[in-house]
């Protein structure tokens, strides 16, 4: 009988091993061609807006790669760039967390109270028909033009976007888990936290990760309507006086830090959800 | 046939040590493409206490609908089912479900999933860790402690999920084809450790299968049912000593008998049920 246990258990182990190092050998084959290939068109682009620059192209239209490189660091070196760096990474640091965790919030509450979500769902369907970002304009009105009304716009641009990702993932939970779960007396937030939030999670951090650029788009148009400082600003202001470097700096600015953010939320996600990743075989010894 | 037994059989027997007991239950769904589908009808059955009863009848017979109501996710249109006396309303937190798919939570691991059911007011800490270790280890699964369901053979997951129901020690266990999409060998294997656990642990146990040696080899009690809507069609004692040797059931006196039995009844069934 002993055998028929170990039998039984080892099984997988030799089709997936097989399946995972001849999966594991084409990829290490194939990533070493793809990086390259990547790194020439990377190289390439930057050599070929250089020489464009200047030579068929005003560079006050396109700048140059190597007057961006400096206008990068001299702009840090002065300090003015990191003040404005500083700003706006205030406003998502406040108005990430608030709006995704509003919107979880928001899209659990609805995912367990039938009557919540039949009252409101469509309001709710309603309002995410307003294109966002036009409302910027009135927090400036409510919030002045300081920090909080950008806060606002990066917290509605979260927001809803984690709610319906969120409330997604209630509708689409498997009721068995929450059945067996209540069955064995957990109830309250245990269940909550234990079977709903983890049965979930993959959705959460959908919802998390697709926001980010997001909030990042949030706290620069705030800053486009009315600021007078952030990276929106910065960008806006080295616009109008055609310093064309500096508006790719601030782009290169942003998107760095949507890159840091996301890079963040992966890391997170990953230890998170490692119960999902793993695909290893195991063996059970005879 | 010398005792083709009715459903009656055993309710003519003292009711008051019964563990569970459905009364006249029927059961009708309502879908948008059937409003009136009946998946049981007129249900009689008394469970006793230490019990293992199989429940085999053809698919879509309302088999795991009677599971269901026992367990309270959903209650009956007709009649009432009553636990340990009490009549069932909302959900029946005195009894362990084993559903047809493992179920175990993918987020938690082994460990976690077995002592899932064992909560701190009854369960000392130490007291849970001892419990859980000694149920990982009659599953088997010692030195799985760690894993995550995602890495189990089916098997495995099978076993955890049978230990996790029995482990906080609900007085029933509902088993709803368990062992269903598993291979033979695997099978055998699973009904041998099942009545291993149960001999030393002789919980009530109701056990829903459409295999007819299986239901005969594990039980004490068969109950047929026939195509839907879902009637007890007879119930089958079943006189093979314990403890049984599941790897040659077929040589063990008094399987051939049951066997017999059970198998001219659905015969029967075939013969009507055919298309």
């Amino acid at each position: 009988m002993s055998d028929q246990v170990s039998r039984e258990g080892r099984e997988p182990a030799p089709s997936g091993a097989v399946a995972a190092t001849s999966r594991g050998a084409v990829r290490s084959m194939g990533t070493l061609g793809v990086t390259l290939i990547r790194f020439a068109i990377i190289v390439g682009f930057f050599a070929l807006w250089q020489i464009a620059s200047g030579r068929w192209i005003e560079p006050f239209l396109i700048s140059s790669p190597s007057r961006i490189f400096t206008s990068l660091i001299s702009g840090f070196r002065e300090g003015d760039l990191i003040q404005h760096t500083w700003v706006t990474f205030q406003e998502i640091a406040i108005g990430f967390p608030i709006g995704a965790i509003s919107g979880i919030g928001l899209g659990y509450a609805f995912g367990r109270s039938r009557i919540l979500a039949e009252i409101f769902e469509p309001i709710i369907v309603a309002l995410n028909g307003i294109p966002r970002t036009a409302v910027a304009p009135l927090f400036i009105v409510w919030l002045g033009i300081g920090l909080w009304s950008k806060v606002g716009v990066v917290f509605l641009l979260t927001f809803f976007l984690n709610f319906f990702i969120t409330y997604t993932g209630m509708r689409q939970m498997d009721q068995e888990y929450i059945d067996l779960a209540r069955l064995m007396r957990v109830k309250g937030w245990k269940l909550t936290f234990k079977v709903i939030f983890p049965a979930i999670s993959p959705y959460l951090f959908t919802g998390i990760r697709t926001s980010i650029p997001f909030a990042v788009i949030g706290a620069i148009v705030g800053e486009f309507v009315a600021s007078t400082e952030g990276v929106g600003f910065f960008i806006r202001m080295s616009a109008g006086i055609f310093k064309t470097a500096d508006v790719f700096v601030g782009i290169i600015v942003l998107m760095i830090m949507v890159i840091v953010l996301d890079k963040i939320a992966e890391m997170i996600e990953k230890r998170a959800l490692r119960w999902q990743t793993q695909t290893e075989h195991i063996q059970i010894q005879a | 046939m010398p005792d083709l037994a009715p459903a009656a059989a055993n309710t003519t027997q003292d009711l008051s040590d019964l563990v569970i007991r459905v009364e006249n239950v029927s059961k009708v769904f309502h879908t948008p493409s059937q409003p009136n589908l009946g998946a049981l009808s007129d249900i009689e059955l008394n469970i006793r206490p230490g019990e293992f009863v199989t429940v085999v009848g053809p698919s879509g017979c309302g088999k795991s609908t009677l599971l269901k109501l026992i367990a309270g996710f959903s209650p009956p249109s007709a009649g009432r089912i009553l636990f340990q006396g009490k009549e069932v309303r909302g959900l029946n937190t005195e009894v362990g479900y084993v559903p047809q798919e493992s179920k175990l939570f993918p987020w938690l691991t082994v460990e976690e999933n077995v002592g899932f059911g064992l909560d701190s007011n009854r369960f000392s800490r130490a007291d849970r860790e001892r419990q859980v270790s000694q149920f990982i280890n009659l599953a088997g699964l010692t030195g799985f402690e760690k894993y995550y369901p995602a890495q189990l053979s089916g098997g495995m997951s099978k076993r955890a999920s049978i230990v996790r129901a029995l482990a906080y020690e609900p007085p029933v266990i509902l088993m709803d084809e368990p062992f269903g999409p598993l291979d033979a060998q695997t099978r055998m294997v699973l009904q041998d450790e099942l009545l291993k656990i149960w001999e030393q642990k002789r919980q009530t146990i109701v056990f829903v299968t459409h295999d007819l040696v299986e239901a005969v080899a594990l039980a004490d009690h068969v109950v047929v049912m026939t195509h839907r809507p879902g009637k007890i069609k007879d119930i089958i004692k079943v006189s093979m000593a314990r403890p049984r040797n599941i790897f040659e059931i077929h040589r063990q006196e008094g399987f051939d008998e049951a066997y017999g039995r059970l198998w001219n009844i659905f015969r029967h069934e075939l013969n009507i049920g055919a298309h």
